[in-house]
């Protein structure tokens, strides 16, 4: 079987489902047999769905539009010409 | 003479003396490389692996695959050794004739016969490949190993072919005569013919042999890889089967695009990219676009480069060398001994070309191995590349000269449309795309800046510096990466001006080696669901924004912006691996930092 520390080389990659079979074999016959790997790969896979659904960093329409509201009117009022070609 | 300057080295040369024993004489094609003895001993590292030691395949079969290939791309130096070396193995006259030129061969068994039959359309037109070919080879009885030694020894036959027909070594033993070669097709992997196969170069069709997981721990040249670029290519995965072929790879990479005494990694990684874009290899195309863009080359210049490298900004020496290159490479029926003159004339000194002549042979090598093997990227290639492969129309024929144009709007972008309207000033179209990219401006801000109030400062500064530059913007790269680059300078600023130390481009392979997890406790089965999504989301947001900066922009960017990592690579201008490491290192900080919240109860797991 391979050694913890060979199973975190290819950590990252079967993290994003991007290893080859036979070495997605390797690993998780691994995470089978080895309680501290199935505890990491587990917690880290559910930090990514946590993070990635937690729709963290919106800024509300509130903050948005004045923003960009701002901007459009500095931009008409300035008389902007034509853009640079 | 070849067409470059021998030296005379001494007979107890050991990659002489290997030859001597293996074959009985020292090919003149090694003595054309003896300006620079690391590219012979490369060479003899290939040939002893592949070719003469015993593999799944007989050496007469490695031998007629070697001659069939040569006689193919008329190739009369390797044609008339290879054709030696069969008799002296004991084949008879009547069978070299025939596969000198092309004719049936009626005491070759079926599996013989289809072999070299693949054999040929690889080396001729390698992205034709497909799993169809492989089966036919396993209905005749070849197994994952062998069709793996034959994909390797015709990759070795077009590496020596492409060899000599950029050195010129004298014969070692006259030439044969060639009468099929009015009937021929021309030879090369060129480009002729072959998009309007309608094939799609950058479809996935592989892998087509299995390949058994092996250790870097166990395996020096993986453990090297490892360290050298923070990853193990696809490319080495996939020969597993065969660690001693392998091993003899590595070495020949490692003499050949390694050392910088003589062509810079820059120069030579230019080669491989614009050779292998000629051969429409997607997948060494990917590859050679990150490895540039760890070497500090910005991504949209190594895309040019893919495309069309006469509209880069390389010098004007160097796009001749590329121009050198790809017509060995890739268009060999027009090459002469006229390119070694036009390269001199461009200053280039004869180590130089010679070794511009053997990268672009391995260069060779390594596009026929992955294509006969069908090999799966590591890599998205460069938008503008795909475009280019996957639509035979017209605009992208080869011209006359077999090169593949640039033409305008190279990258399929959503915004186009919208961009030209604002480029020819109208207002609307720019605050459409404002509205549109606000939620990928703010996040970027955000992540550089470690702070919202600082974003949501920061973000108008953006949008009127992108109104205000968005006629320059050429369309090389999508819209929103050129915003993301402008919120990035922008925030970037901010925090100089701060005074803040917080580096973004810090390189971090060696620190992050050693680094481990400390929390050990399993997590709760559904952990969202013990909190209110409005706390779950200020914890991830102190999370992230608790991080260094470098993390938290990869993960910004690849978690929440929720782009492709090859997207964040672009954006960020690093290459794919080195954002795999700082969104994992990143991806563990916050699962540290998250890890108090989540896990059983102490009382729960004691039950």
């Amino acid at each position: 079987m391979i050694t913890c520390e060979e199973f975190f080389t290819e950590f990252a990659d079967y993290l994003e489902n991007q290893v080859s079979p036979e070495v997605r074999t390797e690993l998780e016959l691994h995470l089978s047999q080895c309680r501290a790997c199935h505890v990491l790969y587990d917690s880290t896979h559910k930090t990514v769905k946590i993070v990635t659904e937690s729709a963290s960093f919106e800024l509300p329409q509130s903050v948005c539009d004045p923003i960009i509201d701002r901007v459009m009117a500095k931009l008409r009022t300035e008389g902007h010409g034509l853009p640079l070609r | 003479m070849s067409f470059l300057s021998e030296v005379q080295l001494e007979e107890k040369f050991g990659p002489f003396v290997g030859f001597q024993e293996a074959l009985g004489f020292v090919p003149n094609l090694l003595r054309a490389q003896t300006l620079l003895p690391r590219l012979v001993e490369a060479q003899t590292k290939l040939e002893t692996a592949v070719r003469i030691h015993e593999g799944a395949i007989s050496r007469v079969q490695k031998e007629r695959i070697f001659l069939r290939v040569a006689a193919d791309r008329q190739d009369l130096y390797c044609a008339g050794m290879d054709s030696k070396v069969l008799s002296s193995l004991g084949v008879s006259d009547r069978q070299v004739q025939a596969l000198l030129n092309d004719q049936r061969l009626e005491d070759l068994s079926a599996a013989d016969a289809t072999s070299l039959e693949f054999c040929l359309k690889l080396s001729r037109n390698g992205p034709s490949v497909s799993v169809e070919d492989i089966k036919a080879l396993r209905e005749c009885g070849f197994e994952d190993e062998s069709i793996l030694e034959t994909v390797i020894v015709t990759a070795l036959a077009v590496y020596r072919c492409t060899l000599s027909m950029g050195l010129g070594p004298e014969p070692d033993f006259g030439t044969p005569k060639l009468t099929s070669m009015s009937v021929s097709p021309p030879p090369g992997v060129g480009l002729r013919g072959l998009l309007s196969d309608a094939h799609d170069a950058t479809q996935r069709k592989g892998p087509y042999v299995s390949a058994p997981y092996l250790s870097p721990k166990a395996f020096a040249p993986f453990a090297i890889l490892e360290k050298s670029h923070g990853f193990i290519p696809n490319f080495f995965r996939a020969q597993t089967l065969r660690p001693d072929l392998l091993e003899a790879e590595a070495e020949a990479v490692a003499r050949i695009l390694l050392p910088e005494d003589v062509l810079t990694r820059v120069q030579k990684e230019c080669i491989l990219l614009a050779v292998s874009a000629a051969n429409l290899n997607s997948y060494c195309v990917a590859m050679h676009c990150n490895l540039l863009r760890g070497l500090g080359m910005p991504s949209e210049e190594g895309d040019q480069i893919a495309v069309d490298h006469h509209q880069s900004g390389l010098s004007e020496a160097d796009k001749g060398l590329l121009d050198f290159a790809v017509k060995l490479g890739a268009r060999v029926s027009d090459f002469s001994r006229a390119d070694i003159v036009n390269l001199k004339t461009l200053g280039f000194a004869e180590e130089q070309i010679l070794e511009c002549v053997a990268v672009t042979a391995l260069n060779n090598f390594a596009n026929t191995l992955q294509m006969g093997l069908g090999i799966e990227p590591d890599f998205e290639p460069p938008p503008a590349f795909q475009n280019k492969a996957h639509l035979p129309n017209a605009a992208n024929r080869p011209t006359e000269t077999g090169r593949i144009i640039a033409g305008p709007g190279a990258v399929q972008d959503p915004d186009a449309g919208l961009v030209a309207e604002a480029q020819g000033g109208r207002l609307e179209a720019f605050e459409e795309l404002a509205r549109r990219h606000s939620q990928l401006i703010y996040r970027a801000l955000a992540a550089i800046l470690g702070n919202q109030a600082d974003a949501q400062d920061a973000m108008q500064d953006t949008l009127l510096s992108a109104f205000k530059h968005i006629g320059e913007f050429q369309g090389r790269s999508k819209f929103s990466t050129w915003l993301v680059s402008i919120a990035r300078n922008k925030a970037l600023q901010r925090l100089r001006d701060r005074k803040n130390d917080e580096s973004l481009d810090q390189d971090e392979y060696e620190e992050d080696r050693g680094f481990r997890p400390r929390q050990v406790r399993a997590w709760q089965d559904n952990p969202e669901q013990c909190y209110s999504k409005f706390e779950i989301r200020q914890l991830v947001e102190r999370g992230i924004l608790g991080l260094p900066a470098k993390y938290r922009v990869v993960v910004m960017l690849r978690d929440i912006e929720q782009l492709s990592t090859d997207e964040v690579a672009r954006q960020l201008g690093l290459s794919v691996p080195a954002v795999k490491v700082r969104l994992l290192r990143g991806r563990l900080m916050l699962r540290e930092w998250l890890s108090p919240y989540f896990t059983t109860s102490i009382k729960r797991a004691a039950q």
